[in-house]
Formats: C-alpha cells, sequence, structure tokens
C-alpha cells in the first residue's frame, strides 16, 4: 500500500470486488421490492455495505466509504431492533441511491481518476431516516444494555479489601496512534489482567458504555489500579504482549510485601458454545476471475491457430498428392482445434441476466417520476453472448427501454380508457436463434405514429412527398435517423432525438441489426439481432477475378446457376432475377468492387442468393470455392470503414480476402 | 510465524497477505467465512489468526468462540471496522487475543501482530 505501484493492481481488485457486491445489492432490493419487503435481506444487505466500508475506507476513499457507514448503521439498526413500523420504500430508494453515489464514485476509480463525489445530502438522508426509526419505534431499546452484568462485576471488585501477599499497582498506558477504539483496547487489557490481577479499578470508568472515552484515552492515557501476587516483570511482560501498546508507567500504591513470583493464573475461561451453524443452501461454484486482456489474447491464439491449421491443410504443395493417412490426422486436429475454438469462446460467453436486471432498476426510477405505471417482464436472461458485444448492448438497452416506459406506455387514466390494464407490460426477451441472438422488446403502449413519423421525414427532407408506397417498416425505420424526435416535448429522459441513431449505431458496431415494429395502439416492437460471437464466423469463399471474397454463411439462402427465362432486365437496365414467382435484384461484385471478373456473362458465373432483415438480392461471383470458418479481423484503421466490407481475414495460403458485409450491400 | 487470514472481502485478504508475507511472516491459509476458517484452523494449526468479524454464513464472532473451544491457546485477532464497538467488546469476552481496526496501514499491522512473536 506503501508505493504507488503495488496500488494499482489493489484499485482494480477494489474496483472489481465493489462492483460485484453493488450489483447483488441493487438486485436484492429489487427483488425485496418486489416480494413486499426488504425484510428478509437486511443482514446481506448490512454485511455489503459493511465490506464495501471497509475495503474504502482501506483505499482511503473516505466518502464511499463514510456513506457506506451511514447506511451499515441504518441496517444494523434494523438488524438488532427489528422494528415495526418501516418505510421500506423510502428505504429502498435510501438504499438505491448510495448504490448510484458508490457506483459512480467507483467508475471514477476505475478511470484513474480520483472519487471526488459529495455524499453528504445522502448521508443526511440516512441519518435522518435513522432517526425517525428510533423516534416512532415502540420496542427501541438501549443497546447498550448488554454490557451491564460486567459493570456489576466491576464494582464487586472495587470493594474487595487487598489481600495479604498481594501488592497494589498503577499503571498508565498509552496506545500507539491511531490504533483506532483505544476505549476496547482499554477494556481488553482490562479483560486480559483479571488472569493475573485482581480488584482492577481503572479510568475513564465508562469505556465500554462511551465510546468518546477513546479520544480521553489517546490524550492522558488509561490508568489501571490493580493488586496482583505476580512480580513486576511478569506485569512489565504482559503489558509488552498488549497489542499496540506504545508505553505505560507501572508504580506500586501500596507498599506490601513482595511476594513469590508464581503466577496463579485463575481459571476465567468463560464457557463458550458453538452456536447453531446456519447454513443457507446456497448452491457455491468456484470462480476465478481472469483478466480481460488475457482472455482477448487467447482469443486471438485460437484464431491464428484456425488460420495456421488451414495454412496447413490447405498448403498449395500438398494439391494433387494423395495422403489419406496425413488427412486422417489433418481431420483430427480440425476436431481439436473446434472444440478448443468453442471452449474459448464459450468462456468468452456471459448470461445477460446482470444487463437485463439493470432495466429493472430503470423501469422502477422512471416509473416513479414519471408517475405511470408499467412492469418489466424480463424472459431468457440466461442467453448467454460474447462479453464484448454485453457491453455495446447495455446502452443501446437502456435507451429502448427507457424509450418503451416514456414514449410507449401510456398514462394509467388513459390506459383504462382503451380498455387495456392499468399496468403497462414491458417485455424483454432473449432467445438465440441460429447464429444470433434476439433481443426483443416489446411494449403495449400507443405504438408510433406513421403519420407522424412521415411527416418529420418529410420537413427533415428524409423523402419527398407523404409517400404511401412506403412500406409500416420502412416508415418505422426512419426513427433510427440521427436527431429524429416526433416528440413534442423533452423529458429527462428522452425526446431529445439523440439516441436511436446512436443506438442503432452501437448495435451495428458488434455486427447486429435492429428492427422496428408497431401497431398503432397496440404496442411498439424493437428487434435486435446480433452474432453470437464477432470473431470467427463460417464463410464461403467466392471468387470474382482474382480476388477471394468471403460471405457469411449465415446470409446465404442458396445459390444457383442462372437460367436464361429467370433474368429480368428492365428499363433503367436493372438486372433482376425471378425465382419461384420472386423478384430478386441482381448485384454484380465485379461492378461493386471494380475488379476484373473472368466472366461477366451472368449465365456462366454462379449466383449466391443473401438474406437480410428480409430483404434479398443475389450476388454475382466467378465461383464457389468452398467453405472454410474464418476469423474476422478488422480493417486497419488507416482504411475508412467501406461499406459492404465488414472486415477481412487471412486464407490458408496466407492470402487476404475481404468479408462481405450483407447488410452493407443491401441497403 | 504461519498466519491463517479469515475475511469475506478478498480486498482486504490481499492486503493483509502483501503486507504479512512481505515481513517475514507465513500466510498459510485464507477463508472466506467463519465455518470455512474453522476447517482450516483444524487442518493447518496456524499460529495466529486474523478474522474479520461480519462475514456470511458464518461470522467471526461465533467463528472466534468455536475456535477458542477447539483449542483456548489459539491466538486470534480481530479485524474489525470503527463503529463495531459493541461486537468487539464481545469477542474480547469470548477469547479474541486482540484487534486491529479497518482501516489499517501496514505499519499497524506489523506493530499490533509484533505482539505475538
Amino acid at each position: 500500500m506503501d508505493n504507488d505501484d503495488s496500488r494499482v493492481p489493489m484499485s482494480d481488485l477494489f474496483v472489481f470486488e465493489t462492483n460485484q457486491m453493488l450489483e447483488q445489492l441493487e438486485r436484492l432490493i429489487l427483488d425485496g421490492e418486489k416480494s413486499g419487503g426488504l425484510k428478509a435481506s437486511i443482514n446481506e444487505v448490512f454485511r455489503i455495505m459493511h465490506t464495501i466500508k471497509g475495503s474504502a475506507a482501506m483505499m482511503l476513499f473516505n466518502d464511499i466509504s463514510c456513506l457506506a457507514h451511514s447506511i451499515e448503521d441504518v441496517f444494523y439498526y434494523l438488524r438488532e431492533n427489528k422494528p415495526l413500523l418501516v418505510d421500506y420504500s423510502e428505504l429502498t430508494d435510501l438504499v438505491l441511491q448510495a448504490v448510484d453515489f458508490i457506483k459512480d464514485e467507483v467508475r471514477k476509480v476505475e478511470n484513474r481518476e480520483s472519487p471526488t463525489g459529495d455524499c453528504s445530502e445522502i448521508r443526511k438522508k440516512s441519518g435522518a431516516f435513522l432517526l425517525t426509526l428510533q423516534v416512532i419505534d415502540p420496542a427501541s431499546k438501549d443497546i447498550s444494555l448488554k454490557s451491564l452484568d460486567h459493570e456489576e462485576l466491576q464494582h464487586d471488585i472495587d470493594e474487595k479489601p487487598v489481600r495479604e501477599g498481594q501488592t497494589k499497582w498503577e499503571a498508565v498506558i498509552f496506545f500507539d496512534e491511531d490504533c483506532g477504539m483505544e476505549n476496547i483496547r482499554a477494556f481488553t487489557l482490562v479483560h486480559e489482567l483479571e488472569e493475573l490481577a485482581e480488584d482492577i479499578a481503572f479510568f475513564p470508568k465508562d469505556i465500554l458504555e462511551n465510546d468518546s472515552t477513546a479520544e480521553m484515552i489517546r490524550e492522558a492515557g488509561f490508568k489501571v489500579v490493580f493488586a496482583t501476587v505476580n512480580s513486576s516483570a511478569r506485569l512489565e511482560e504482559f503489558f509488552a504482549k498488549t497489542m499496540f501498546l506504545k508505553n505505560f508507567q507501572l508504580k506500586k500504591t501500596i507498599n506490601l510485601e513482595e511476594s513469590i513470583a508464581n503466577s496463579v493464573v485463575s481459571d476465567n475461561s468463560k464457557p463458550s458454545s458453538l452456536q447453531e451453524i446456519s447454513q443457507r443452501g446456497e448452491s457455491k461454484h468456484s470462480f476465478i476471475s481472469v483478466n480481460v486482456a488475457k482472455m482477448d489474447m487467447l482469443m486471438d491464439l485460437v484464431g491464428e491457430l484456425v488460420i495456421a491449421e488451414a495454412m496447413v491443410t490447405q498448403n498449395p504443395e500438398l494439391q494433387g498428392v494423395t495422403l489419406d493417412k496425413f488427412y486422417k490426422s489433418v481431420r483430427q486436429l480440425r476436431k481439436i482445434t473446434g472444440e478448443l475454438q468453442d471452449t474459448v469462446m464459450s468462456i468468452r460467453m456471459v448470461p445477460l441476466s446482470a444487463t437485463f436486471h439493470k432495466m429493472n432498476r430503470i423501469v422502477r426510477d422512471m416509473v416513479r417520476q414519471l408517475d405511470k405505471q408499467a412492469e418489466l417482464q424480463i424472459v431468457g436472461e440466461h442467453t448467454e453472448v460474447d462479453k464484448n458485444i454485453i457491453e455495446h448492448i447495455s446502452d443501446p438497452l437502456m435507451h429502448l427501454i427507457r424509450n418503451a416506459v416514456d414514449h410507449g406506455i401510456e398514462p394509467a387514466e388513459e390506459r383504462i380508457a382503451q380498455g387495456k390494464a392499468a399496468v403497462g407490460k414491458i417485455r424483454l426477451e432473449a432467445k438465440s436463434a441460429g447464429g444470433d441472438v434476439w433481443i426483443v422488446i416489446k411494449d403495449d403502449g400507443g405504438g408510433l405514429h406513421r403519420e407522424k413519423i412521415l411527416k418529420k421525414a418529410l420537413e427533415r427532407g428524409l423523402i419527398h412527398q407523404a409517400d404511401s408506397l412506403l412500406t409500416d417498416k420502412q416508415v418505422y425505420s426512419f426513427i433510427l435517423q440521427p436527431g429524429f424526435s416526433t416528440k413534442d416535448e423533452v423529458t429527462e429522459f428522452s425526446g431529445r432525438g439523440v439516441g436511436m441513431d446512436v443506438v442503432s449505431q452501437n448495435i451495428e458496431k458488434v455486427g447486429g441489426t435492429i428492427s422496428v415494429d408497431s401497431v398503432q395502439g397496440e404496442g411498439t416492437t424493437m428487434s435486435i439481432r446480433i452474432p453470437l460471437t464477432l470473431a470467427i464466423i463460417d464463410g464461403m469463399k467466392v471468387k470474382v477475378g482474382n480476388s477471394i471474397y468471403t460471405i457469411p454463411i449465415i446470409a446465404i439462402k442458396e445459390s444457383f446457376r442462372l437460367q436464361d427465362q429467370n433474368l429480368i432486365t428492365d428499363a433503367e437496365k436493372n438486372e433482376m432475377v425471378m425465382i419461384r414467382g420472386q423478384c430478386y435484384p441482381v448485384l454484380r461484385l465485379h461492378e461493386r468492387f471494380n475488379v476484373q471478373q473472368t466472366t461477366t456473362d451472368l449465365r456462366e458465373g454462379i449466383m449466391v442468393m443473401v438474406e437480410v432483415d428480409g430483404r434479398s438480392l443475389c450476388l454475382f461471383a466467378d465461383s464457389l470455392l468452398g467453405q472454410q470458418q474464418v476469423v474476422v479481423k478488422a480493417l486497419p484503421s488507416y482504411i475508412k470503414k467501406i461499406r459492404g466490407i465488414a472486415g477481412c481475414t487471412m486464407l490458408g495460403d496466407g492470402s487476404v480476402s475481404l468479408i462481405l458485409d450483407v447488410a452493407g450491400l443491401a441497403y | 510465524m504461519r498466519v491463517l487470514i479469515v475475511d469475506d472481502a478478498l480486498f482486504i485478504r490481499r492486503t493483509l497477505k502483501m503486507i504479512l508475507e512481505q515481513n517475514g511472516y507465513e500466510v498459510v491459509g485464507e477463508a472466506e467465512n467463519g465455518l470455512e476458517g474453522i476447517l482450516k484452523y483444524k487442518l493447518l494449526q496456524p499460529d495466529l489468526i486474523t478474522m474479520d468479524i461480519t462475514m456470511p454464513q458464518m461470522d467471526g464472532l461465533t467463528a472466534l468462540k468455536a475456535i477458542k473451544k477447539i483449542d483456548p491457546s489459539a491466538k486470534v485477532v480481530m479485524i474489525t471496522a470503527l463503529g463495531n464497538e459493541s461486537t468487539v467488546k464481545e469477542t474480547i469476552l469470548s477469547g479474541a487475543n486482540g484487534f486491529i481496526v479497518k482501516p489499517f496501514v501496514q505499519e499497524q499491522v506489523l506493530r499490533g501482530l509484533s505482539a505475538f512473536k
């Protein structure tokens, strides 16, 4: 703790542990609120606050520590006195405020800033809350009653006369500075002295009941008078063994015979019983926490391994050689790398539950502030996605949930007037389908206004006339445009029109897509589709001229050779393919990427039909080269983001292949 | 000197361990709660135990009482936060050999434990 170097990892540890506890705390509290009161978790809240307080104080984060302390005080009182009249909703608010404060501070620590927040406001509140508890609670009793029996003991001893063979001593004791709780240390000393001596009297007297005596002892020392048969050497040894004892002066008060240095130790041991061990049926998993950088490294290495495997097994020098045993080994190798890859990916998978539970909190706060009624229903919280993805979708989700409460759910009266239940429902659902994870946010609120959106789109020049040809989906997707808000007034939570575009950008960053669906009067559904993982995908290699492109297998619906009668060319020379009565546009990859293709005749190459978001199109390439797992690498930063290219990958022969972004090509 | 650290906060365990190991103590084990503390005490027979008070499953006071029952001469130093006075009193009455107040710095721990050397 002394030098800065050793403090850096400690602060990381602090951040990690505190965050975990805060999350647990938040969940406890919100669960408690649902099941009608925090009562069941008083002990746990107390313990968590206590631990946070301790760690924060160690790190010298005084505000966190003080605040945790004041909350701990409240819960201590609740635990010890079990008052009957407790305003649990106020208590919940109080704790949540404290949690927010500490979270903010911890975030600052995480970003290597110094935590400078001021918690006095919340502390005042918690103090006032505790006071109210103590005042209104009829069952409140004096906590210091416990020590009464000991005090009586003290009086007994005081009145005993000095017996023969004993010497009466007086000692003045000083403890080390900042060892803390000097009064209890003095008490400890007296308690241990009881084994050696009798007739113990001390000043200050009320060390047990009055914690402010600590201050007195710190300044003036602790004075003990006692009688013992033990020698001064024995006594000095005793004092030397006392923790944090700085110095002591020992002198005889009444001169009696120096007696034999025989240590008569009276049997003072108090009967102690092993209390019943309360064991809760909590199942305990063993976890280790691993640095994310190491995980990323491992992931990269596995990626490299997959590439290296392809480099070996698809080495051009092997072509045309019969190598049965070699290929048998290759299959074995491929199986193992496949399993390795699955395992590494599963390590990176994190359930969405923590992110989802955060939303509970948001809905709760907003409902209170906006005076609406809504409940959040969470489905499929155990669905797992890559950790990177979680980080990117947390903010968008929060935004969508806010929108749902603020814009979606109507005030209770309005809902009742429309024949809906007064309490609005927001459903947050996660499920995995194929290679993707779907997160669906569905509210049963007012839905989107097609007309309003069209009007706004016209104003902003996104469309040129109130076009009734646009499908609902197309209209609704306008709300994903920057600065697009049909809400007239701005609230604390939403309505500024900043957000939905950020939401869709964030989701696109992780290769996901968002779509909006709505029925006026019945509600809005936002569907987010995100890939399960970012790093390794199944790709189809296609040849265009001398270049090889990779198309994500997930996007491919089918591939075929074109027959004459299926080709349609419209008046503007747009080529289309008619299949099973459906018309699909053709995109010539060689034109799109401006490369020389061996053949420009659509009938000689191959058509690959891809689909994204319900839109299909046919990509035209020379030929299919085969399927391969590829490791997605981002394009180097000196290349601008190119529409239609998701990234690049290295092929078995060491050449680079661009990975097509089908969504980018389709729009 | 062989020390067993009993504390539910990983943070405190790390700090203590670091302090102790850099100063000639041997940390023979760590436990996350009182119950684990008792089991590890029996198993490892350390010369000294540092015991947190507030812990899940079994608190430090209960664990202290149990350990003292197993071996009255066991050396147990409580680690306590400020403001916990009444519990500390109880631990002293139950045989705790001393206590260190959180937040502590290296010097305090070493000075405090030097009494047991």
